[in-house]
């Protein structure tokens, strides 16, 4: 596997020489380019988008971007929304420090990590029993996802977690 | 269940007294997971590319290609927290259709301006780039090219590109998309404190106990300190946080208090509270007397709009023309005590800055009409809400800021500076916060935070405006021409006197053909100026040269005739500054892709095309009347100068024999490459010779950085300048923290422009004879002004528009990042559902959106993040598809030029 990572990179370094250096002169049609096919002079028709997940519990997990990165919400959101300094609901569920470390089960919520029971501005390295007040605003870092397909591919890899 | 606010405040005192389970510093439990997990990464430091929080983040690389990035847990700024966006400073780099070779418009080999795109050379791509700009130069001189800069331009890229244009063309034609961005906060300072930037810093958060939202949605557009302040709220049951904003929006979830007002109706509320101050007597006397001065202007400044209907759709014609002349409404005679009715010149639109000091008792006679009574009936913006609940609610917001215990923080962005009366509204929040003597103290100020990057460290501090020059400086000024031509070794008279055109002018400079060669870098004029249609079929279609510096192909690419492919921040080294003043700067992580190149490198590569002779021999300058210049002309100043007339601009200005002994290897390096040194040849560090050369412009005159090499330090996170002696400042002008304050004063607002001021009253001038205001600040009295557009029987609504969290500005790169545009993939138009139900609308419907300058179509989202009360809707402009900039207004604030996108009329129906 690793053999064949290599030999890929190889190549792929190769076709990146090589697309630097040729000047064939193919033209790139303008109204090709961008994130919409189009004229910059048309007014085109969006597409409205919805949640693709449903309600939490059976969905599968979503892969972390990277090592590090905030776990995509694999459930949809809107019936939660909005959080509020009363109510929380993402924490009501996901307030499970008594799982830290245990095998997770099927239907489960991912338990909040200690990370984020910690005030690093204030007491950093001490896992408290609450999540932090930072935290408490979820959905500034955790997104749930829609049914939109990707404009343009990405080729960001971590190199293992993805 | 629901964890209630009680239950999580409850949780959070047993946090503080919990047994600690990890003993190492947060840092250290990090590097150590690095050490095991990731071992062929290599880990440095880096800051966001996005928002104007400036979050310190830690960027890992293999194999030349970033893996992985973490929000830096020894930052002051964040401390180990990152927004959404800011998870995705890596993958920002690789989109799949990067830009990775210069593309000229083409037909049969040759430049042709309806050609297609032909990947062609650097040398071919800048060949092209030269001969144009030779053409249109000679024809037009130094007015006829323009440069569009940015609040995202590294400080060495912006100080490069100003020193290129003012010091090499010796045009005052670059203006940065900062200009939309916070110019009426820049304008503010100037007026009231006589310098740039916040006295304050992030750290106001946890020292404060109250914190006022004005036109600042926080949560989604500086979501870390929004962290801060949720924090700050959760954890102590007397904070109050209020949210005054013209849409229901994510802040109001954790703030006390909402308040949702009718747009420019803040300008009234302002002086509501005023009022209140002055009648309860709660006015900071010893505070006002010692260190301030009380100050108007005229009103009759017109709209930032262009005073010619010359180019003017026939549907624009009536709201344009109310810029040379407005008929007051009733609330707005009352404001300004005049009579309803009334048609007023607006005979300032030429010297729309001009104010004069007055008395205390003038100020109260300013403010004494904004009753809670008028100010109520003028500025509640929910239909739906009783016109009690609003007077309730506004005076509590008078309390909060009244009340003697309470520290208070005034946050404000685009609800202030997109407005056109910006400046005003800038200057009202100063107006509170000194009236009360709460500024400058920890914890208590008016805080202007800035959206982009580098708007401070790069557009405002190094002056990539059309009349600055850096260190808070200005073209217009002999003294400061002079000092600057001094640290740049030119000969005198060779920077331009006149000022030259603002961001929205210098489009509307292309669409009269008085510029016809542009450069654009890091930003998306074409899609982020309001009224766009106009602009994009002048670039299209007339005599012009439009050269887009960018890392992916938006709209700005697609108008252009020549592309240049661009390295992304991490692909060279650079610095940024936030909002608080702080300096940060980074290195080259990885390699640009294909021929991708910094755009520093395509600044100082470009400078080689041209000799002295070509730019420092005599130029016209259209309408230039200034002391000591012949009108209408820049004189020669090559002739008799110590340099040669075949010296190369790039020689003069760059690699100068004191900027070419910062060598390059350089040892601060660490192993990083510099893909821009090693192109340039001749064995400098432009970054670092650069950095140094800027520097002198501030020390010792309050905007002091620290050396280059210093910021790499491991235990330095960015610096607040100015930074004497090795320490950084925490809050300007309060003697106790800043070394620049007079001792003895206590507070010194020693800041020096606009301080010689002629007196007079609310309606004008009456001494001409100028007195002296030295430290002090100004208290100003700015009275409400109705919008130049409002709603009417054709276009019914109000349109507001602004960013996501999700994205970042016109989203050529956030959109990229899978993640971010699953989350968010196209901007809709938030509604009220009585509004959409009215219009036969519902969910997901496409509607049109129309307005005197142009139409698009959205979908209807009448459930989402942002509630607008009825009679507005609210629509994202990150979205190139919705393109809403074609429907937006271009007024602007006159003074500042910022343009107002939050508030223009429209109509929506089924499409």
């Amino acid at each position: 596997m690793r053999y064949v990572a290599i030999v890929t990179r190889l190549f792929a370094g190769i076709a990146l020489i090589a697309a630097a250096t040729s000047f064939a002169a193919e033209p790139v049609k303008t109204n090709s380019m961008g994130l919409s096919k189009t004229s910059v002079f048309d007014t085109p028709t969006p597409k409205a988008y919805h949640e693709k997940a449903g309600l939490p519990g059976p969905n599968k997990v979503l892969p972390r971007a990277y090592s590090g990165a905030p776990p995509q919400i694999s459930h949809s959101i809107s019936d939660f929304l909005p959080i509020t300094a009363q109510s929380n609901l993402c924490i009501a569920c996901h307030n499970q420090p008594s799982q830290w470390g245990q095998k997770r089960m099927k239907g489960m919520a991912t338990p909040i990590p200690p990370s984020h029971y910690t005030d690093q501005r204030n007491a950093s390295g001490k896992v408290g029993e609450s999540p932090v007040g930072a935290r408490y605003n979820c959905n500034q870092c955790h997104v749930s996802q829609t049914d939109a397909p990707a404009l343009v591919d990405n080729t960001f890899s971590s190199g293992r977690a993805r | 269940m629901t964890v209630s606010r009680r239950d999580f405040l409850k949780q959070s005192l047993v946090v503080s007294s919990a047994t600690a389970t990890g003993l190492l510093p947060v840092s250290e439990v990090a590097n150590a997971a690095v050490k095991s997990a990731e071992s062929g990464w290599r880990w440095d430091r880096g800051v966001c590319r996005f928002c104007g929080v400036g979050c310190g983040i830690q960027v890992a690389t293999e194999n030349g290609k970033i893996v992985a990035t973490k929000a830096d847990a020894d930052a002051p700024v964040n401390r180990g927290l990152n927004c959404i966006k800011g998870y995705f400073n890596g993958e920002i780099l690789y989109g799949k259709d990067r830009l990775t070779q210069p593309l000229l418009r083409m037909k049969n080999g040759r430049y042709d301006k309806q050609g297609e795109f032909v990947p062609v050379s650097w040398d071919r791509a800048f060949d092209e780039m030269e001969k144009q700009f030779k053409r249109h130069y000679k024809e037009l001189g130094p007015t006829g090219i323009g440069f569009f800069g940015s609040g995202q331009h590294t400080v060495q890229e912006g100080y490069a590109a100003v020193k290129l244009f003012k010091a090499g063309f010796r045009s005052n034609n670059i203006d940065p998309n900062a200009r939309h961005c916070m110019a009426s906060a820049v304008a503010a300072f100037m007026q009231v404190f006589g310098i740039d930037e916040p006295a304050g810093n992030y750290d106001d958060i946890e020292h404060t106990d109250t914190m006022v939202l004005w036109g600042a949605n926080m949560a989604e557009m500086h979501p870390v300190l929004w962290m801060r302040v949720s924090d700050r709220k959760l954890g102590d049951p007397n904070v109050r946080v209020v949210n005054l904003t013209t849409v229901s929006n994510m802040c109001s979830g954790i703030a006390d208090l909402e308040i949702i007002f009718k747009p420019s109706t803040d300008l009234a509320i302002m002086n509501y509270i005023a009022r209140e101050i002055v009648t309860r007597n709660a006015v900071n006397r010893e505070f006002v007397d010692k260190h301030c001065a009380f100050a108007a202007g005229p009103t009759d400044i017109g709209y930032g709009l262009r005073g010619t209907d010359k180019f003017d759709y026939a549907a624009e014609k009536d709201t344009n023309a109310k810029e040379l002349s407005m008929q007051l409404g009733s609330a707005e005679a009352i404001a300004q005590g005049k009579q309803a009715g009334a048609t007023v010149e607006q005979k300032n639109r030429a010297t729309p800055d001009k104010h004069w000091l007055i008395t205390f008792e003038d100020f109260r006679k300013g403010v004494e009409p904004y009753t809670l009574d008028f100010v109520a009936e003028l500025a509640k913006g929910d239909p739906d809400e009783s016109l009690d609940d609003f007077k309730a609610k506004l005076k509590q917001l008078a309390d909060l800021y009244i009340e003697k215990s309470r520290k208070v923080v005034s946050f404000w962005t685009m609800g202030f500076n997109q407005h056109q009366r910006g400046t005003w509204v800038n200057e009202q929040a100063y107006m509170l916060h000194l009236l009360l003597g709460k500024q400058a103290t920890p914890g208590n100020g008016a805080f202007s935070l800035t959206g982009q990057p580098s708007a401070c460290g790069t557009a405002r501090e190094v002056g990539v405006f059309s009349h600055r020059l850096p260190a808070d400086m200005v073209v217009n000024n002999p003294d400061h021409r002079a000092a600057s031509e001094k640290i740049w070794k030119l000969p005198a008279k060779t920077l331009n006197p006149k000022v030259g055109s603002h961001f929205t002018k210098l489009l509307r400079d292309i669409e009269d053909g008085s510029i016809r060669w542009a450069w654009i870098q890091v930003c998306n004029p074409f899609q982020d100026t309001a009224n766009a249609n106009h602009w994009i079929k002048a670039a299209r279609e007339k005599d012009n040269f439009i050269v887009v510096s960018d890392a992916y192909p938006g709209i700005s690419t697609k108008v252009a005739d020549l592309v240049l492919p661009a390295a992304m921040i991490f692909e060279k080294w650079g610095g940024y500054g936030n909002a608080e003043r702080r300096t940060q700067l980074w290195r080259e992580q990885v390699p640009p892709p294909g021929l991708a190149r910094s755009d520093i490198w395509q600044i100082i590569e470009f400078s080689k095309r041209f000799k002295l002779k070509e730019v420092w021999g005599e130029q016209k300058i259209p309408g230039l009347k200034d002391e000591g210049y012949a009108d209408g002309k820049l004189p020669d100043v090559l002739t008799g100068s110590a340099y040669a007339p075949e010296a190369s601009l790039y020689e003069v200005l760059f690699a100068t024999p004191d900027n070419k002994k910062f060598k390059w290897p350089d040892a601060i390096a660490n192993g990083h490459e510099n893909h821009t040194a090693k192109l340039l040849g001749d064995h400098w560090f432009p970054e670092k010779a650069l950095f140094e050369e800027y520097a002198q412009f501030g020390r010792g005159h309050a905007h002091d950085l620290a050396p280059f090499d210093v910021y790499f330090r491991d235990d330095v996170r960015g610096l607040k300048w100015p930074v004497v002696d090795g320490k950084e400042t925490h809050w300007r002008f309060n003697e106790a923290y800043d070394p620049y304050v007079k001792k003895g004063s206590g507070f010194d607002f020693y800041g020096s422009a606009f301080k010689l001021l002629p007196s007079g009253n609310l309606d004008g001038i009456t001494k001409p004879e100028k007195t002296s205001i030295a430290g002090r600040a100004k208290i100003f009295f700015r009275p409400y002004a109705a919008p130049v557009e409002q709603p009417d029987q054709n276009y019914d609504m109000w349109l507001n528009t602004g960013r996501v969290l999700e994205h970042w500005h016109s989203g050529t790169m956030t959109r990229r990042v899978r993640e971010l545009h699953w989350a968010v993939p196209s901007a809709v138009m938030f509604m009220h559902p009585a509004d959409a139900k009215s219009r036969g609308l519902k969910q997901d419907d496409i509607a049109w959106i129309e307005s005197r300058r142009g139409k698009i179509k959205a979908a209807v989202e009448t459930k989402g993040r942002n509630r607008p009360p009825r009679g507005t809707v609210f629509v994202p402009w990150f979205d190139e598809g919705v393109f809403i900039n074609k429907v937006t207004l271009d007024a602007t604030c006159p003074i500042s030029k910022q343009t107002d996108f939050k508030k223009c009329a429209v109509k929506i129906y089924k499409a």
